[in-house]
């Protein structure tokens, strides 16, 4: 018992450290605000409506944003920080240290949260203010706000950290994530409205969580009478809460098992045995 | 030496037949190890003899084929955070935490165990404390290095793994680190399982140091009676009155040398007596191993049947 409180208040001070250390990185804050004012930037060029609405395009295009920020922190953020620190050992070395593990875990949930939330928070309210974007009208609109990014969170955030335990490397890591990610990106509807596309490709992304994601933060940002330009016709909130909530489930009984792993198979030799290898590639240019 | 032979107490470290296989390959074939509290033991072997893979089971990393393992009374496979929370771990690899500080880095880890060496008393036990501030990044390699000597140790370990602790330092460094590890030892003691390649850090460091190859213990020892054993014969150097060199071996080099100087009636030039030192014990098992043939002391359990591991 004494041993699981340690560990939380050992995690939550690794997690507060850490975010300090981030907040201090210029290069990686630069990341993350980048996307902020990429997203901004789009929406300030662009003035049409969306088709057979009077909601303007870039709401739509920052409530796409929104879900594809709190999409990459799951997805390529945190399998690229678990691969990096497996492979420096950090790892390695929080399994030798007494509640390490669960230490470690509490501290990547705290990071991955307050990241994600500040960042869409960022957008948001710089998105309103700048190029008046959008923000949810009445209580009920920002408790969709609230459910659709915490099951958002959810659905992304294990999947992400059973991808970080079974990606070997960093630098084959972001070439393995990027891709899909990004086709993600252009199918799921998150920049232009998704009935643009072709109906096969819909169904394809209405498999993955992007795709609903971004259309239960619409129904959040967006005015009522935008849904007229999803492909149901509705938000279909139903919808998005049972594809997030199967992701979710998905990731977790993927990651359990897959992080345990991880975490059984560092070892000194293992991590040498990396090193070796990372100074070779490194070595021959490719 | 004698207070390690102690036979009422359990040692911190005992291993009977403990074997590895992976897939066909036998890694260990069955080394028996007891390592006392207190007691700095050095592990040598060359490298694929089995050194690694028999300290990560020791420090429950790895799972044995067979065999009997206690570390600390506990079977490693089973340890909780209790037993982990009295071990302390030293590897090569570590480059973990770049952007940490140093008292920071040092002070997290401190509230990960019950009774913590003071953060700051540590610093100044391994030299760190005027890079206290400093970025982990920014360290040199050998005060990389006594840092993580120092979060090794941070818990107040009874056990301490030292996986090629010296590795990359200055002689300077070193001879601290050196000074360092017979303190944790001799004042608090603080048993210490040493890997190395460094025969001299060994011969310097360690009570007794064990002989790891092909699989098996092939001598252990305090670094004399290794020495005495594999190579007996020390050698005589000297030059002949016509200038060339000329060295023989002996077992009584102090005999041959009482010898020469009757027979010279006088100095002799360029006389140096070579005692069989540890490296000359290690090539010996070494080379003995890779011959496929016993040595001639008799100490092995066992004449090896299995091919040599080429």
């Amino acid at each position: 018992m004494t041993n699981r409180t340690n560990s939380w208040r050992a995690g939550l001070q690794r997690g507060g450290i850490e975010l300090r250390h981030l907040l201090r990185n210029g290069k990686e804050m630069s990341g993350h605000l980048t996307n902020v004012v990429v997203a901004l930037l789009v929406a300030a060029y662009i003035d049409d409506d969306v088709p057979g609405t009077r909601t303007p395009m870039d709401h739509l295009i920052l409530a796409g944003f929104a879900a594809y920020l709190l999409f990459q922190i799951g997805l390529i953020s945190l399998p690229q920080i678990l691969v990096t620190e497996r492979e420096e050992g950090a790892l390695l070395r929080l399994r030798a240290t007494p509640g390490g593990i669960p230490a470690y875990l509490v501290a990547k949930c705290l990071l991955v949260v307050v990241v994600a939330v500040g960042t869409l928070a960022l957008l948001l309210f710089a998105g309103a203010l700048v190029v008046d974007g959008p923000l949810p009208h009445g209580p009920g609109a920002w408790l969709t706000l609230a459910w659709v990014t915490t099951l958002g969170l959810l659905a992304v955030v294990p999947l992400g950290a059973a991808i970080g335990a079974v990606l070997p490397n960093p630098r084959e890591a972001l070439a393995l994530i990027m891709l899909p990610t990004m086709g993600l990106l252009l199918t799921s509807g998150v920049v232009f409205p998704i009935t643009a596309l072709p109906v096969p490709v819909q169904h394809v992304a209405a498999v993955f969580p992007l795709k609903w994601m971004a259309q239960g933060l619409r129904s959040a940002l967006l005015p009522d009478s935008a849904r007229t330009a999803e492909a149901a016709g509705s938000w279909e909130l139903p919808m998005v809460a049972l594809v997030l909530t199967a992701w979710a489930a998905l990731g977790f009984l993927l990651a359990v098992p897959l992080l345990r792993r991880a975490a059984r198979r560092e070892s000194g030799s293992r991590l040498s045995a990396r090193h070796r290898k990372a100074a070779q590639s490194g070595a021959l240019p490719a | 030496m004698t207070t390690f032979g102690r036979t009422d107490v359990q040692p911190v470290i005992q291993v009977r037949d403990l074997t590895m296989a992976y897939g066909d390959v036998d890694v260990l074939r069955g080394v028996d190890l007891d390592i006392h509290r207190g007691e700095v033991f050095a592990l040598l072997g060359p490298n694929g003899a089995g050194k690694t893979t028999t300290v990560e089971i020791l420090e429950g990393f790895r799972q044995r084929s067979g065999g009997e393992v206690s570390v600390l009374a506990t079977d490693p496979e089973r340890g909780g955070d209790a037993w982990r929370a009295r071990i302390g771990l030293v590897l090569q690899s570590w480059r973990d935490h770049r952007r940490w500080r140093v008292a920071e880095l040092l002070r997290h880890f401190a509230t990960y165990y019950p009774d913590p060496r003071d953060p700051g008393e540590l610093l100044a036990l391994v030299g760190l404390t005027d890079q206290a501030g400093k970025q982990v990044d920014r360290l040199s390699g050998g005060q990389r290095r006594r840092l993580d000597v120092a979060l090794g140790i941070v818990g107040r370990p009874e056990l301490l793994f030292l996986d090629e602790p010296t590795t990359g330092f200055d002689p300077q460094a070193r001879h601290e680190f050196h000074v360092l590890v017979e303190l944790l030892a001799r004042d608090e003691g603080v048993t210490v399982l040493l890997t190395t390649h460094d025969l001299a850090e060994a011969e310097r460091l360690a009570h007794r140091i064990a002989m790891l190859v092909g699989g098996r213990i092939r001598a252990c020892g305090t670094p004399a009676e290794l020495a005495r054993r594999a190579a007996a014969q020390a050698e005589v150097r000297w030059t002949a009155d016509d200038g060339t060199p000329r060295r023989e071996r002996s077992e009584d080099p102090s005999q041959l040398v009482w010898e020469l100087h009757r027979h010279a009636a006088g100095p002799i030039a360029g006389l140096e007596v070579r005692r069989p030192t540890l490296e000359d014990t290690y090539l010996h098992m070494v080379h003995r191993e890779a011959d496929g043939t016993d040595g001639a002391d008799g100490t092995d359990r066992d004449s090896d049947e299995q091919a040599p591991a080429a």
